[in-house]
């Protein structure tokens, strides 16, 4: 505990303030609407994908935007656990963020039911965030540049919203957008085990990647 | 402290790739280092930096091997074993300018495996009262002078009372003052434990270390003493008092000049000063023998 209790202290500030302006920005937006249907979109919008997105570039950033990277590296501690409490402390601000949300949209009378149950919202925005977290962190260690990883995070988000009637044909089990847009697809729960499944294999990646430290410094 | 550590280089080789071309950082390194101080010079580029790294378990030898205590740094097994003897200060210090000097180097044991919350806090102090930082420990590092994030970055480095400690350019950007003091902390800290200072300035191998490697283009030029190293100038070291400034003659390089009233006095190091009816033997320094040893090594003539 000690260990991530350091770990948010050492964030650097701008890091935090960031999903919690864009927070605040929807949370405004959507109560300026009137209409049910635009709030639903806006809530939809943020939860499925700004979310996802502000993840993808906080992990990229995470393992080695670090002023004391060396000193780090010359400690027994491992690379799994490195990982771990430099990128449980972006879960915990992106879940905040998600149920902080929520909380303001269901005070708005904001309807999720189009989305599905209870476990399918949260799936909606968990999954997607998983995703880019780990393309966000294995990008930026496997260029050994977080803005690559940041980067790459964005042009996977952008193909996957622009490229979504044929990526849904094509290669369905990878539509990671497909909580939000296309909740009662059959493949539903087929495809996000799919992606938890690719994003735990890029977090081995990672993991792999991180071990071999003289690249980062 | 439970003692020394040896360290045994063998054929160490190390290369990189650098904008689509291959660097040798290192190429062929022996040593052998053992109790005590030992310093590590060279100009920079000279690989000081790259065998700080590996020694550490940071960097993986491209060939060769280097054990320390036994311990194969080839392995992920022996890298981590090292570590966990291991205090490392490193060239540029990067530390969290938020945290306060107590809770840097809490964090700092907490990641070299110091679990025991009581234990850790009484050895976070310890750490801090060695570097005479126990009166500022709960102010934050931001506010701390060069000097100041130098002794905390000290004080991570023994945090863990390590028996290997290794610290790479520790005196750049202090002031004479500072420089001195710190000096003093390396002596004192090496009577219990093996400490590799490494630096280009060599003064402060002189003062400290009883042992020292001179490395250069990726290669050990000199192992041995510092009256050895200075030796190596001997016959080679001039002073020469002269009106006015004149350029050196080619492979003699000034080390020192000292304004009299009407007349400049060299101090020059260079076997082309021989001859010369104005020039005066006078006795090499370590630094003397460092300069004579560049020469040949640039020049390709052993000193």
């Amino acid at each position: 505990m000690s260990a991530l209790k350091y770990a948010w202290l050492t964030y650097r500030r701008e890091t935090l303030w960031f999903p919690l302006a864009f927070l605040v920005f929807f949370v405004v937006i959507a109560w300026m609407m009137r209409r049910p249907d635009i709030r639903f979109a806006i809530a939809r919008g943020y939860l499925g994908f700004m979310l996802p997105l502000i993840g993808g570039i906080l992990a990229a950033y995470a393992v080695l935007d670090d002023p004391a990277l060396e000193l780090r590296f010359a400690t027994p501690t491992g690379a799994a656990r490195t990982l771990l409490t430099r990128l449980i402390p972006i879960l915990g601000v992106q879940a905040a963020s998600g149920i902080a949300f929520q909380l303001f949209a269901r005070g708005m009378a904001v309807d999720f039911s189009p989305l599905g149950g209870q476990v399918a919202v949260q799936m909606a925005w968990i999954v997607p965030t998983v995703v880019l977290g780990a393309v966000g962190t294995s990008g930026a260690l496997a260029t050994a540049h977080c803005a690559t990883g940041a980067f790459l995070t964005g042009a996977v988000w952008l193909v996957q919203l622009l490229m979504r009637g044929w990526i849904l044909s094509n290669c369905g089990m990878l539509y990671m957008f497909m909580g939000v847009l296309e909740p009662r697809h059959p493949d539903l729960r087929l495809s996000q085990t799919s992606l938890i499944v690719a994003s735990a294999a890029l977090a081995v990646v990672s993991w792999r990647l991180l071990r071999r430290q003289e690249r980062y410094l | 402290m439970s003692g020394r550590v040896q360290i045994g280089i063998s054929g160490l080789v190390k290369t990189y790739g650098r904008g689509g071309r291959t660097v040798r950082a290192l190429r062929g390194i022996d040593l052998e280092i053992g109790a005590g101080m030992f310093g590590l010079l060279g100009p920079n580029g000279a690989g000081k930096t790259t065998l700080m790294r590996i020694l550490a378990g940071i960097a993986h030898p491209t060939s060769g091997t280097v054990r320390i205590d036994g311990h194969d740094l080839a392995t992920e097994a022996g890298r981590r074993a090292t570590k966990s003897i291991l205090g490392y200060l490193p060239q540029e210090l990067g530390i969290y300018p938020e945290l306060t000097a107590a809770q840097f180097v809490d964090y700092m044991a907490i990641l070299k495996g110091l679990d025991d919350a009581r234990r850790r806090k009484r050895r976070v102090a310890e750490a801090l009262e060695m570097v005479a930082l126990e009166n500022a420990a709960d102010r934050k590092i931001k506010a701390f002078s060069g000097g100041m994030k130098r002794r905390v970055g000290i004080a991570q480095a023994l945090v863990n009372d390590p028996r290997l400690l290794i610290v790479d350019e520790p005196t750049a950007g202090l002031d004479p003052g500072e420089r001195i003091r710190f000096r003093n902390l390396l002596v004192t800290l090496a009577d219990q434990r093996t400490v590799i200072l490494s630096t280009h300035i060599v003064e402060d191998i002189g003062q400290t270390c009883r042992e020292l490697a001179v490395l250069g283009r990726g290669r050990v030029l000199f192992r041995g003493t510092p009256a050895g190293l200075s030796r190596i100038a001997e016959g080679h070291v001039w002073t020469v008092t002269r009106p006015r400034l004149e350029e050196p003659k080619p492979g003699t390089t000034i080390v020192s000049m000292l304004h009299l009233e009407d007349r400049v006095q060299y101090r020059l190091v260079g076997s082309r000063v021989d001859g010369d009816p104005g020039a005066e033997p006078a006795r090499p320094s370590l630094e003397d023998g460092y300069v004579r040893l560049m020469q040949a090594e640039e020049t390709g003539v052993g000193g």
